[in-house]
């Protein structure tokens, strides 16, 4: 009962601490339940929409054979294969309005007896019945072409099936799901048209011969017997041991790496969320440790009083246990609980980005182990620090000899006429450090994770160049890759008549199996231009470089030599040196020309010619001029890619996110340490008032003190994020298979999120300064 | 005529919720050079007058001129400024500042003062608390130093700025005999120096120091004593009579 009781009183009398140590945790659960359920639920979703569809373990997308049947049957009749799935498609580059693909597109015959998709709702909202057939001349697109191509319904997508008119035109019937390619991560995007479309377009590229630009084809979709212990990289290898796959596979993936592929948004921005979330869960740990000790400080005379009439240490910390337990698990709770709107809002958010709508549904068994972990880890922290209730002395406490020891503490620091109120403003800091050692630390960890995060957007650019030179093998400005009668040089002439070519290199990407295993080849006519990370490039005809996701994969270093097998044969290469490319997840090598030559066979349409441009700036009159003239002629290729923009976006998003939570952080903090401040000082306040001080210049006294202190935050979160930037996204973006993060941010970039703090802890200081005018200096005589 | 420094007209002060109000239609004048006290019994309302003349409380009607300027029309920075350059407070509780040593106590309220340099008020900080007799303890916060210390600390703190009146509320009240001694003593010795003090007491030995004191009852001025300049050779005839003009108010 008399727990109870002094339960009740101290929540009432420590309100501003409970409302503060309240707002902390809802912030953190809620910003945890969101990023837990978008984290969890996307890829749960991926996968269980991915099975209830049949796609495989590995898919193959093979070319060049009128029926399947021999080659399915071929890959069935293999003791670890489980199941082979087939879906007819065509291959054929698109254009939207006046925007080229940048990678080929693939119109899905709609079988929705075996792949049953899901459709949206006009307004992407949710999901409405699948049509049981579309109508000719209709499309149904992935929600992230949205994004991506900016496309609505009933707009056109024309599908340039051969030259001299063989243009096939769609109409955009609505949107599905597509969790095997619909991110706009993804280049490659399924479109769903009717058998009877396929028929036609099929007698189209049939009858066009050699003036077809399309293609027909078909994904395997291939599944392991259950038990099979082969790694995907092993299974493919397997699977090209033991078939003729080889003759027919464009391109493989597996189920993890097509995973992989559409949830590298979500993994990205939920891994900086996610370390956001502990910042502020460390942050407010920072403010509760702060709480506790005022809160004690401040009841130091009541709890000297409650000993002496038989309350021991225990009890009182017990109480003090509870009082945190209780507002605890009020903020956890309501966090969560509010984290189900946040969560839902995100994933509606995302659908025009990640192609899916994932579910919002809280995981509760993992909110909950969070919530237990988390809550056992702050009762934790919250006993030890309540130990100094053991040290409450009742004779000291009633003598009130406490508090003349606390004051009599020495702070060596001239007060100075210039300047005053900065002067008192140090003083105030330096004899009470404990009290604003909380605020320091959170200043700390928001401007460090803000700098990280800062750094990352530095990296990324405003148009993506980071991420973009990360995935390309090498630098370019316009690539351009004549596919029918239009010759380079006519290319060329093209784009010098807008300005000079200062260099350019030819690049082709065949497939290749590497030690057994399906990959992509950067084959360079000049190697030194590939992205380097380490050791020598691949100049001599007998060598290659590997990606270090390559190189882990296959367990090799430099040094060391892989089988490379192409069209005309096999042949092995010496890894020279690592290199950087995170196009397919990091999965391809580069080599040079001559030493392709040795297993693959050149055809003339293979070569993209990448050009660097005397002035850059003219890229997109170049490109636009290059379209209007070669048309589906000439691929064309730039330093950019339409899911550039879902990235940017959410980005832009997540900066925004980090920097709402960074203000309302400051502001409960600040408030939090304010109010307590004011309290433990307002009878300093009123002297200084009686000695001639305004309320104004008090008030920026006070809130200069905060400034300071987040200075001193700010410098060590700067310093801090520039020490750890690098490594830790590093580790980040190795899930993407970008091996090598090196932010080089401006000075800009650098200070901003320093000065923000600042800015906010001077701000919010002040504001919670404001009581000081209402205060009569007369309180001087009640004492 | 003598100057009125202060002057306070019909002055009224109730507390909210309160029924009867704890200053009642108070008129007194304050004049350069005296050392004015306020007497009265507990409750009577003499921190209340004290605070509510020298602008640090509100009062619910009436006027407070100091130097013809009425307190209440002044801005918060005014006020401020006024606090600063013509009043000096000296508290029953010595209130310094608790993380400034006894020197920076006196010489912070020094620094607000415009057109002084740094030096001179450092120069006037050391003059006063070696007046005061502190000058071996200034380097002590204030939880560091006696009682008397820091009362005689916080009274060389109200007179940095050379204030047109020091107010001060029952500045012996927590010191012990020895102590109050020197305090009234120094007060005296400023007074014979020409500066004005507004003294509030309950305590008779303090109260012969000034050359003025006023009874206050029930919120009211009922009665004023003129005293001449203490001397100490007669400060037992001077006892005396202020008991005696007391025992007639029914003190």
């Amino acid at each position: 009962m008399e727990i109870k009781i002094l339960l009740k009183s101290n929540l009432k009398s420590h309100r501003g601490t409970v409302l503060g140590v309240f707002a902390l945790i809802l912030l953190v659960f809620l910003s945890l339940g969101a990023v837990l359920t978008v984290w969890n639920n996307s890829s749960r979703y991926v996968d269980s929409e991915m099975n209830r569809l049949g796609y495989g373990d590995i898919t193959a997308w093979v070319s060049g054979l009128q029926d399947t049947t021999p080659l399915a049957e071929e890959v069935s009749a293999l003791d670890e294969v489980e199941s082979v799935g087939v879906q007819s498609l065509i291959f054929s580059e698109y254009e939207i309005g006046d925007q080229e693909s940048d990678s080929e597109g693939q119109l899905i015959t709609y079988d929705p007896g075996h792949y049953p998709y899901k459709f949206f709702t006009e307004d992407l909202s949710g999901y409405q019945a699948a049509p049981a057939e579309i109508a000719p001349g209709e499309v149904y697109v992935s929600a992230s072409m949205v994004s991506m191509f900016g496309i609505q319904i009933g707009d056109t997508i024309t599908f340039p099936i051969a030259r001299s008119g063989g243009d096939v035109i769609f109409t955009v019937a609505g949107f599905y799901e597509d969790p095997f390619m619909g991110s706009s991560m993804i280049g490659m995007k399924g479109f769903l048209i009717c058998e009877q479309d396929h028929e036609e377009i099929a007698g189209v590229i049939e009858e066009s011969g050699v003036d077809n630009l399309a293609r027909e084809g078909f994904m395997l979709h291939i599944s392991k017997v259950s038990g099979s212990t082969l790694t995907a990289a092993q299974f493919n290898a397997f699977l090209n041991e033991n078939t003729s796959l080889t003759s027919y596979v464009e391109f493989t993936h597996s189920k993890d790496a097509i995973a992989g592929f559409m949830l590298t948004l979500q993994n990205v921005f939920t891994s900086l969320l996610l370390a956001f979330v502990v910042i502020l869960l460390l942050a407010s740990m920072a403010v509760l440790s702060h709480s506790i000790g005022s809160t004690i400080e401040q009841d130091y005379t009541n709890m000297g009083i409650l000993k002496t009439m038989g309350f021991t240490s225990g009890k009182l910390r017990v109480i003090q246990l509870l009082q945190y337990l209780i507002i605890t698990l009020c903020g956890m709770g309501l966090g969560l609980l509010l984290s189900i709107l946040a969560a839902g809002f995100i994933c509606r958010m995302t659908v025009t980005t990640t192609g899916l709508l994932i579910p919002s549904a809280l995981p509760i068994g993992i909110c909950l182990l969070a919530l237990a972990v988390i809550l056992l880890l702050l009762m934790g922290f919250v006993w030890l620090r309540t130990g100094k209730i053991h040290r409450i002395s009742p004779v000291s406490a009633i003598r009130g000899t406490w508090k003349k020891s606390q004051e009599s503490k020495k702070a060596a620091f001239p007060i100075q006429k210039k300047c005053l109120s900065f002067w008192l403003a140090m003083r105030q800091l330096l004899s009470g450090k404990r009290r604003y050692i909380g605020a320091c630390l959170v200043a700390v960890l928001l401007v460090f994770f803000a700098s990280l995060i800062g750094r990352v957007n530095a990296w990324l650019g405003p148009n993506g160049e980071g991420l973009m030179d990360a995935f390309n093998p090498a630098d370019l400005h316009i690539a351009a890759q004549p596919m029918g009668e239009t010759t380079i040089e006519q290319v060329e002439q093209t784009i010098e008549s807008y300005t000079s070519i200062t260099d350019s290199y030819d690049l082709a990407m065949p497939s290749v199996s590497v030690n057994g295993v399906d990959m992509t080849a950067n084959v360079i006519t000049e190697p030194e231009r590939f992205h380097l990370l380490s050791e020598q490039t691949c100049r001599n005809s007998n060598e290659v470089v590997l990606t270090e996701f390559v190189a882990a994969d296959l367990g090799v270093s430099v040094g060391d030599t892989v089988t490379v097998v192409g069209a005309l044969g096999s042949g092995e290469y010496v890894v020279s040196g690592i290199y950087q490319c995170a196009n397919d997840m990091g999965m391809n090598i580069g080599m040079n020309r001559e030493g392709y030559d040795l297993i693959g066979e050149e055809s003339p349409t293979m070569w993209c010619t990448h050009y660097f441009l005397a002035d850059p700036s003219l890229q997109p009159e170049i490109m636009q001029a290059l379209q209007n003239t070669y048309g589906g002629d000439v691929y064309l290729h730039e330093n950019s890619w339409p899911g550039l923009a879902g990235i940017l976006s959410a980005m832009q998003l997540l900066m925004i996110f980090l920097y709402a939570m960074v203000i309302l952080f400051v502001l409960v903090v600040t408030l939090l340490t304010a109010g307590k401040l004011l309290r433990a000082e307002q009878k300093d306040l009123s002297i200084y008032r009686t000695l001639g001080f305004s309320a104004g210049r008090l008030r920026r006294s006070f809130a200069l003190r905060f400034g300071v202190i987040a200075l001193l935050g700010s410098i060590l979160g700067t310093i801090l994020s520039a020490f750890l930037t690098d490594p830790l996204v590093a580790v980040l973006m190795r899930i993407e298979g970008i091996s090598n993060f090196s932010s080089q941010p401006g000075i800009f970039i650098v200070v901003l999120p320093g000065i923000v703090v600042i800015v906010l802890f001077f701000l919010f200081a002040y504001l919670a300064a404001g009581r000081i005018g209402k205060a009569s200096p007369a309180l001087l005589a009640e004492e | 005529m003598r100057k009125a420094l202060l002057t306070a007209k019909e002055i009224v002060k109730t507390y909210p919720g309160a029924q009867e109000p704890v200053l009642n239609r108070i008129n007194v004048e304050i004049h350069d050079g005296d050392f004015t006290v306020i007497m009265g019994p507990s409750g009577a309302g003499k921190s209340t007058l004290l605070y509510a003349l020298s602008g640090m409380d509100t009062i619910s009607s009436g006027q407070v001129l100091y130097k013809g300027k009425e307190l209440g029309t002044l801005s918060e920075k005014k006020m401020a400024k006024l606090r600063a350059s013509e009043f000096g407070f000296v508290f029953q509780q010595t209130h310094l500042v608790s993380n400034l040593t006894l020197f920076e106590n006196v010489a912070v309220a020094g620094f607000l003062e415009k057109g002084k340099s740094e030096q001179d008020v450092r120069n006037r900080a050391e003059e006063l608390l070696k007046r005061m007799n502190v000058e071996k303890a200034k380097n002590r916060l204030p939880a560091e130093a006696s009682g008397g210390e820091a009362q005689r600390a916080a009274i060389a703190r109200a007179m940095i700025n050379r204030p047109g009146l020091l107010f001060a509320d029952e500045p012996t009240g927590a010191l012990n005999r020895k102590n109050s001694e020197e305090v009234l003593e120094l007060l005296t010795a400023l007074n014979r120096d020409g500066q004005s003090i507004l003294m509030v007491t309950h305590d008779v030995k303090a109260a012969i120091r000034g050359t003025r004191i006023l009874y206050l009852e029930d919120g009211k001025i009922l009665d004023e004593m003129p005293l001449p300049p203490f001397d100490v050779k007669t400060a037992k005839e001077r006892e005396e009579k202020v008991n005696a003009w007391l025992t007639a108010l029914s003190w």
